[in-house]
């Protein structure tokens, strides 16, 4: 892996992570989608330099790049690519309900915060 | 069978929970028989002790899982009286519950599976084996104390027996790991006296583990409680079985232990505590049932201490008070329980008259009462004989202590059995007799058998001898020499006991008399707030760790990967001056305009703009594919990527152009975490090319080889996708397609489009 692969990976995965914990979802989308990117390219990178594309017929062998890792990848791009599509669609209907495209808090996870500022309250008054 | 036994109670619980709506009687039939069949097979095992009985069935080879069961004498002996109780508690349940009763299908089907986890606890032959029924009797005791679950007494004092037994459970499973680990064998008839550090840890521990099941002080505190049971329950779980466990565990394990110090020590001080304690709590009741709930403390006490002292004597003592008491205690739970039945009060104070009114109960209260004191003619006076006589037969100051503590915790055992008979069947405080309702067979009979037993067990003292003489022989060889006799003569221990029994008597007729307050409780209390505490600890750590924000548990995730990722910073630094800058220039481009158009991903504050820039990162990805020489996936990349841009216009276009707003803090947290991500990826990448620089050439030369000519074409990624990873492929068709159909659904209207936004509840709307 060159010097050059790492930077866009490193990259990808920092713009990634930096979207993913946006409030909104459909920065998450975007972040998915980056962090999708910089998985595709480091499953390439690992698999050796680059080289001539691997088809059998068109150069030597030893010119060829490694194919291994890119049918790994092609699966990579897919399974990305279909998970993308479904949080956008999760967003607009987010979107549909709410006015907005926000990440909500967990309601349940709240209450139980609630119940805990509640009892400590209680336990103040009880001093 | 063991295991037919087991079954045959699994059985009888489901029966009788199907049959009890529709008819009464067959149902507590059905449950009465599998109590019945275990004594039957207990009875067989003590009249022909030659026979070993054992079976085991074995679940995973090598790994010691399974079930090994066991019958020793002293199991023999266990499993006649808990099958023989509990065949009579069934019966008894069914005079004690008024006709109507729409609980008993579940009260008789939970009582037959205790009494199962109860047997198979007694035939356990390996430790794991004993931990698993151990565990079944905390929960189904915990269900059975709980019965009546409208009461909210019944519920705390249910959870706080389950609670203090079932840490007791964990303790044990620690203990009996270190235990293996000092004999070397899972199998408890195998293991060998052990000392040194390792077995005094197992020694603790297996000590603190029968102290929570047997409710030795301090964790006697939910006994008392467990009294807010039904008194069917009371009888079978404080008599005969639950609170044996932990004493039966101390007299099973003190052979392999009993060399170690502190078991001896331990044990006895336990022991001897809990004898004083629970007496003198006895003394302070002036509730029946709980008189005789602290009884039992004080009577396990009395056992531990004895199965403590380890010598011959001491251990046939042991045996021969547990079997008596067995008998005795079972017989007064069942008098109390008929007296709370027919005069609708257990207050001493209030009881009077009761033993003209109820003369029959009144007889066998005596006569049990008399087997607790160690009085002649009863089964309990021989068995308290031979526990004086071990405590005389020991030598210099331990004979001093142990033989006063025995001596002194008897002198109360006869006081709080003075205080209990004359007490609920002595005149009341005012002089009133009690209003008795009519007397109902079912409740009076099962008593009177125990209280005959009581009898006839002190008259054929050879019989009733000959298995506790077998079970105590089982555990120290040398008991085998002793018996029960019912009639000493003018021996040192004769006279003792005649002291004991009229000082205790003196006290205990002085102390029903004296003013009584209800009494205080003492710890139990402490327990609940120590659970009540650590529950609220828990909700308060929940409400930290767990706030519902997804954006910080991701934020917090993203922070844990870079964080651990230092590790990789050092062979990163090593590593890096190995690297070639780029395979072309092309390709460093191609990265820079990557890393730049990510980050306009990031800037861009329209939706439609972001959209955008994540198309060029798109491109910019496909232009390192090209430069990698990876045709198929520029291909690839190309048509997803055309789709996403389309999938972001339709799907976010009737959302507001621009993101919303956040807190410029937050961003900076954001960015910080982040760019130490991309730091650590950045670091373990080139740590691996570093490590991997050394390993063999990737096998091109064989794959192109084999797609050439086993799959016969050229194009190598192709020939992986279709031939190799055929079945891959396939799931990935599978993903896409439920992507495609959740895309769909969710792209549809909304059937019910709410007016108003949902949100989070407000704190008020919480607490309301």
């Amino acid at each position: 892996m060159s010097l050059a692969l790492v930077i866009a990976i490193a990259g990808l995965v920092g713009f990634g992570v930096h979207l993913i914990t946006a409030r909104s979802l459909s920065r998450v989308v975007l972040g998915f989608a980056l962090l999708g990117h910089g998985a595709v390219l480091a499953l390439l990178g690992s698999g050796g330099p680059a080289g001539e594309p691997p088809l059998a017929d068109r150069a030597p062998v030893g010119e060829l790049a490694n194919p291994l890792p890119q049918a790994l990848a092609l699966t990579a791009i897919v399974i990305s690519f279909g998970l993308t599509l479904f949080l956008l669609a999760l967003a607009r209907r987010q979107h549909e309900l709410t006015g907005d495209d926000l990440v909500e808090d967990d309601l349940e996870d709240r209450a139980i915060s609630a119940l805990a500022e509640a009892e400590a309250l209680r336990g103040h008054h009880d001093d | 069978m063991p295991f037919l036994i087991l079954f045959l109670h699994v059985v009888a619980a489901i029966a009788a929970l199907a049959l009890a709506s529709r008819s009464r009687a067959v149902a507590v039939f059905v449950a009465a028989v599998a109590p019945a069949g275990a004594a039957v097979w207990g009875l067989v095992a003590l009249l022909d002790p030659t026979t070993t009985r054992s079976s085991s069935f074995v679940w995973v080879e090598g790994l010691q899982l399974g079930f090994d069961f066991e019958l020793s004498p002293i199991a023999a002996l266990l499993t006649l009286a808990i099958g023989a109780i509990g065949t009579l508690i069934v019966i008894y349940a069914h005079g004690y519950f008024a006709h109507p009763e729409p609980t008993l299908g579940r009260f008789l089907a939970t009582l037959t599976i205790f009494g199962a986890s109860m047997l198979g606890l007694v035939w356990a032959d390996s430790v794991w084996t004993l931990f698993l029924f151990w565990e079944a009797t905390s929960v189904t005791s915990f269900l059975l104390v709980g019965h009546k679950n409208a009461n909210a007494n019944a519920r705390i004092a249910a959870r706080r027996a389950l609670m203090i037994t079932g840490a007791g459970g964990l303790v044990l499973l620690a203990g009996m790991m270190v235990l293996i680990d000092a004999t070397g064998t899972h199998r408890l008839s195998e293991m060998a006296p052990t000392t040194g550090t390792t077995a005094t840890i197992a020694a603790v521990l297996l000590l603190v583990a029968a102290a929570t099941k047997s409710a030795l002080v301090p964790a006697h505190v939910w006994l008392p409680g467990a009294m807010a049971a039904p008194t069917p329950v009371s009888a079978y779980l404080h008599s005969a079985t639950m609170v044996k466990a932990g004493v039966i565990l101390v007299a099973v394990v003190s052979p392999v232990l009993g060399g170690t110090d502190t078991f001896r020590v331990l044990s006895m001080t336990l022991g001897a505590l809990t004898m004083f304690w629970g007496a003198i709590g006895a003394l302070r009741q002036r509730d029946a049932k709980l008189i005789l709930a602290w009884g039992t403390v004080s009577q396990l006490g009395f056992l531990v201490l004895l199965f403590g002292i380890g010598t011959a004597k001491a251990t046939f003592a042991g045996v021969a008070v547990l079997a008596a008491h067995a008998v005795f205690k079972a017989g007064l739970f069942m008098v109390v329980g008929e007296v709370d039945v027919r005069t609708g009060t257990r207050d001493i104070d209030e009881l009077g008259g009761l033993a003209r009114s109820m003369p029959i109960t009144a007889t066998i209260a005596a006569l049990c009462g008399l087997s607790m004191a160690g009085v002649p003619p009863l089964l309990g006076f021989p068995a308290k004989e031979a526990a004086v006589e071990a405590a005389l037969g020991l030598a210099g100051t331990e004979r001093l202590i142990i033989g006063g503590a025995i001596i002194a915790g008897s002198v109360l055992t006869v006081a709080y059995t003075t205080h209990f008979v004359l007490g609920v069947f002595g005149p009341s405080r005012n002089g009133t007799a009690t209003t008795v309702s009519p007397g109902r067979a079912a409740l009076m009979v099962p008593a009177a058998i125990l209280a005959c037993i009581s009898i006839l067990g002190w008259i054929f003292d050879g019989t009733t001898s000959k298995p506790i003489t077998r079970a105590a022989a089982a555990l120290n060889a040398k008991a085998d020499v002793y018996q029960l006799i019912n009639w000493p003569g003018a021996t040192q221990a004769f006279f003792v006991s005649v002291a004991i029994v009229i000082v205790g008597a003196i006290l205990g007729a002085a102390r029903s008399r004296a003013q009584l307050r209800v009494p205080a409780t003492i710890g139990a209390n402490a327990a609940d707030t120590a659970l009540d505490q650590t529950l609220v600890l828990a909700r308060r750590i929940t409400a930290r760790m767990q706030h519902g924000s997804l954006p910080v548990y991701v934020l917090t995730m993203a922070f844990v990967v870079a964080a651990v990722s230092i590790i990789f910073v050092q062979p990163a630094l090593e590593a890096v001056g190995d690297m070639t800058v780029a395979d072309s220039p092309g390709q460093l481009a191609l990265a820079l305009a990557t890393v730049l158009a990510a980050w306009g991903c990031t800037q861009v504050d329209s939706r439609i703009g972001a959209a955008l820039a994540l198309g060029v990162v798109g491109l910019a990805v496909t232009g390192l594919f090209v430069v990698h020489g990876a045709p198929d996936l520029v291909l690839t990349q190309l048509l997803v990527e055309t789709v996403i841009v389309v999938g972001f216009v339709i799907g976010l276009g009737r959302l507001r152009r621009s993101f919303p707003e956040t807190g410029a803090r937050w961003r900076q947290v954001r960015a910080a975490v982040a760019g130490l991500c991309a730091a650590g990826v950045a670091a373990a990448l080139i740590a691996a090319e570093g490590a991997a620089s050394s390993a063999t050439a990737p096998p091109t030369e064989r794959l192109v080889a084999e797609a050439v000519d086993e799959g016969g074409g050229n194009n190598i990624v192709n020939v992986i996708l279709t031939d190799v990873r055929a079945l891959d492929t396939f799931g990935e068709i599978v993903v896409l397609a439920v992507a495609a159909l959740g895309v769909v659904a969710l792209g549809r209207p909304a059937l019910v489009t709410p007016k108003t936004p949902i949100s989070p509840p407000t704190r008020e709307e919480v607490r309301a």
